[in-house]
């Protein structure tokens, strides 16, 4: 299981219903992320996920930062996740 | 109802010394030449400000101006405000709102005002006619007390103002011009020169109609741009950001990357506790009001109201926090109360001050106070440390800046002049450009916003080239970029940290900001693919004119207008070495992130790619007579040579 802290910014908020929590998961990957708390948060993958593309969505970003690493602009949701990784999304 | 066409356009002289007025029509080509609004009064303000004129007498002369697409849905509201600052750079700045619609359904699309008044006045303008009134029974109110005053005074809800504040009444550093409440625009001391003239504010309401010439052709280029900007259609990643929480988000997105100017901009992180306290989302839960959008914005977050129901500021209304607040009463003074932040902002608004003056002003204080180069014998006893120990002090302090008592007095200098008087090495901790106090956008991880910054001919002025960054690079293809005359790598140019591509990036951003600003519109409105293809707003601006412009000289439109705004500030003794990123960004690196600072390998070869690319002098950065020439700018050649400024062929 890897511990992760979710950021939600903005109107993200209004699915999460929170600004930032502790997560667990069994994910290897932003896309297996963001599928699981679409099980939790209903819209939250139509929100970030092209369906025809399977790609990020134009308007929407999502930030992710490995364990004191400086955060990078997830451009590949393919993208690994470590435990103790932070995730913003927006 | 008189309706008017949007190819000519008029402008109302004003010479307050004289107390005479006339309405003029500006040269039939100048709609072709200029557009509109800031490239108007780019034009003008060299035209009529020599060079050498004293910025706080009557020789300075003030421009309001509006433009072809003002009134139109597609202008915003937006004005351009200039004049000479009385740093002695050009002083331009756009505000929103709903006077520049108003103005020109009153038959005027620019105000130009010289002189100075013996006595306190203001200007009613009506349907094309215009009045100099007494004001002696205004000066000296807050703003929000003379918006009400002059309500009651001219009944007329449609009546429109811009006025301003105790603070440029008294001629204190960088006060902007108000209007909305809450609206200003011209920061870079515009407010002072209305103050210098005595001019308190200036009422205007029109009944006039616009038509624009191909309707048809409006609404099919309207609803272009709206799929580029509406929720469910725009494809650029803060469009939802934007327009619905607004920018005070920027708080938590910022600290994490090194974004954040923390304690002065010694740090450029945050804690993250800290961020959530003054983001949009406490702000919207708890004190929003009413969402107030300027002049057909299709963005309602941009601007609120709110109220502080109960707590120690119980009662307190304001409006507007965006991203500059967060930053300049939040990070920069290390300030978690978000309370206290909308106190201090909405006490500048109320003053008339500049709140990145404000805020910068007191991070060099505060930095100046923890190294012992000021102590409470010079700041009437309080202690200004960062963390705000003393928020009633800061309160009280706010106000004696505006009324410049005490220690206020010194601070309402600005920082740079401040710190010229402390000495003692302060001017470490200054920072400025050309004089003028930073915004809240960091330098040394976006190297075209540090030479954005560094270049701007009004001081720092985020407006120049804002967004910041080319759209997604999977929108536009090489091929289609070369057809729009973009001659960029978006690859290399979204690369925030390296310096490849950074000056003609920032070219080609002042250039067509300067278009959208020009019509005019709202450069917070370029997204998706707008700041590149520039076709939605050309075709747009030929549907209201009807002058049928070609794309090439809609684009060259706002290449003139910055190479009027670089000459007003040559012929004034601006050169290279005045533009550049304050020490600082320039001597310290990022702690924490490794970041480097701009160092002159890193920052000098930006500044000769810029300089090359607008064909410019790399030496001088004078523009060289074959680019003014090409931009049909020979007066300004014969200018400078009258002057004995050399300029390269």
């Amino acid at each position: 299981m890897k511990n992760l802290e979710l950021r939600y910014v903005a109107h993200v908020t209004a699915l999460s219903g929170c600004l930032v929590e502790s997560h667990q998961t069994r994910a290897s990957s932003i896309r297996d992320l963001v599928k699981e708390l679409d099980g939790r948060y209903r819209g939250f993958q139509e929100l970030f996920v092209n369906p025809e593309t399977g790609s990020l969505n134009l308007n929407a970003m999502i930030y992710y930062s490995a364990p004191n690493e400086v955060p990078i602009t997830v451009v590949d949701l393919d993208q690994p996740i470590v435990d103790g990784g932070t995730l913003t999304f927006w | 109802m008189t309706v008017r066409n949007n190819s000519s356009q008029t402008i109302l002289w004003i010479d307050l010394s004289l107390r005479k007025t006339r309405l003029e029509t500006l040269p039939s080509d100048w709609t072709g030449k200029y557009l509109g609004c800031r490239g108007v009064t780019a034009r003008l303000l060299f035209d009529e400000v020599p060079a050498g004129t004293d910025p706080l007498g009557p020789d300075n002369v003030l421009f309001f101006g509006t433009g072809p697409l003002d009134g139109l849905p597609v202008g915003m509201g937006r004005i351009s405000i200039a004049c000479k600052s009385p740093r002695g750079t050009v002083a331009e700045g756009s505000s929103g709102g709903f006077f520049g619609p108003e103005l020109r359904r009153a038959g005027v699309d620019y105000v130009a005002i010289r002189g100075q008044a013996e006595k306190p006045v203001y200007l009613y303008i009506q349907d094309g006619k215009v009045e100099i009134r007494d004001a002696r029974h205004l000066w000296g109110l807050m703003t929000d007390e003379v918006d009400a005053a002059l309500r009651r005074e001219l009944v007329d809800p449609d009546t429109q103002f811009r006025y301003i504040g105790p603070a440029a009444e008294n001629l204190v550093h960088a006060s902007p011009i108000f209007g909305n409440l809450n609206a200003s625009g011209g920061r870079a001391g515009c407010g002072q020169v209305m103050g210098s003239k005595r001019l308190k504010a200036i009422a205007v309401r029109g009944t006039s109609g616009i038509r624009v010439a191909d309707y048809d052709g409006f609404v099919q280029a309207y609803k272009v741009l709206r799929q580029r900007l509406d929720l469910a259609t725009s494809r650029d990643m803060w469009t939802p950001v934007w327009s619905t929480y607004g920018a005070p988000v920027l708080a938590r997105l910022f600290p994490d990357l090194g974004n954040l100017m923390t304690r002065n901009a010694q740090e450029m992180s945050w804690d993250y506790d800290k961020a959530m306290r003054i983001s949009s989302e406490p702000y919207l839960d708890r004190y929003v009001t009413k969402a107030k959008a300027c002049w057909c914005c299709p963005w309602p977050a941009c601007q609120k109201l709110h109220r502080i129901e109960s707590g120690r500021y119980a009662g307190f209304k304001g409006g507007n926090y965006w991203a500059a607040q967060p930053v300049v009463f939040g990070s920069l003074i290390d300030n978690d109360d978000l309370e206290l932040l909308l106190v201090l902002s909405g006490l500048c608004n109320r003053h008339g001050l500049d709140v990145f003056h404000v805020g910068y002003t007191l991070a060099w204080a505060m930095e100046c106070f923890e190294n012992g180069l000021l102590t409470t014998a010079d700041t009437d006893g309080l202690e200004l440390r960062f963390g705000c120990p003393d928020k009633d002090g800061l309160i009280d302090l706010v106000g004696k800046i505006a009324r410049r008592e005490g220690f206020g007095n010194l601070l309402a200098l600005g920082c740079a002049e401040a710190s010229k008087i402390v000495g003692q090495g302060s001017e470490r901790f200054c920072l400025t450009v050309k004089g003028q106090e930073l915004e809240g956008i960091p330098q040394r991880n976006l190297y075209m916003v540090a030479l954005g910054i560094a270049v701007s001919e009004v001081g720092p002025d985020h407006t120049r080239w804002y967004p910041p960054y080319p759209c997604n690079p999977s929108l536009i293809s090489k091929e289609e970029l070369a057809d729009l005359g973009v001659d960029l790598d978006l690859r290399l140019a979204f690369q925030g940290r390296n310096p490849e591509q950074k000056g003609r990036l920032l070219r080609w951003f002042t250039i067509s900001r300067a278009v959208v600003e020009s019509m005019p519109s709202c450069v917070f409105l370029v997204r998706d693919t707008l700041g590149l293809d520039m076709r939605p707003w050309w075709n747009l601006f030929n549907a209201a004119t009807g002058i049928g412009l070609e794309y090439e000289a809609f684009i060259t439109a706002g290449e003139r207008l910055m190479n009027l705004d670089r000459a007003f500030n040559i012929r004034e003794g601006y050169r290279r070495a005045d533009d550049r990123p304050p020490t600082r960004m320039a001597t310290e690196d990022v702690p924490g992130f490794g970041y480097p600072r701009l160092a002159p390998e890193i920052f000098e070869p930006m500044l000769d790619e810029y300089y090359e690319a607008n064909g410019w002098s790399v030496t001088t950065s004078i523009p060289t007579a074959g680019k003014l020439q090409a931009l049909g700018l020979d007066d300004v050649i014969g200018q400078f040579s009258a002057l004995g400024i050399e300029v390269e062929a």
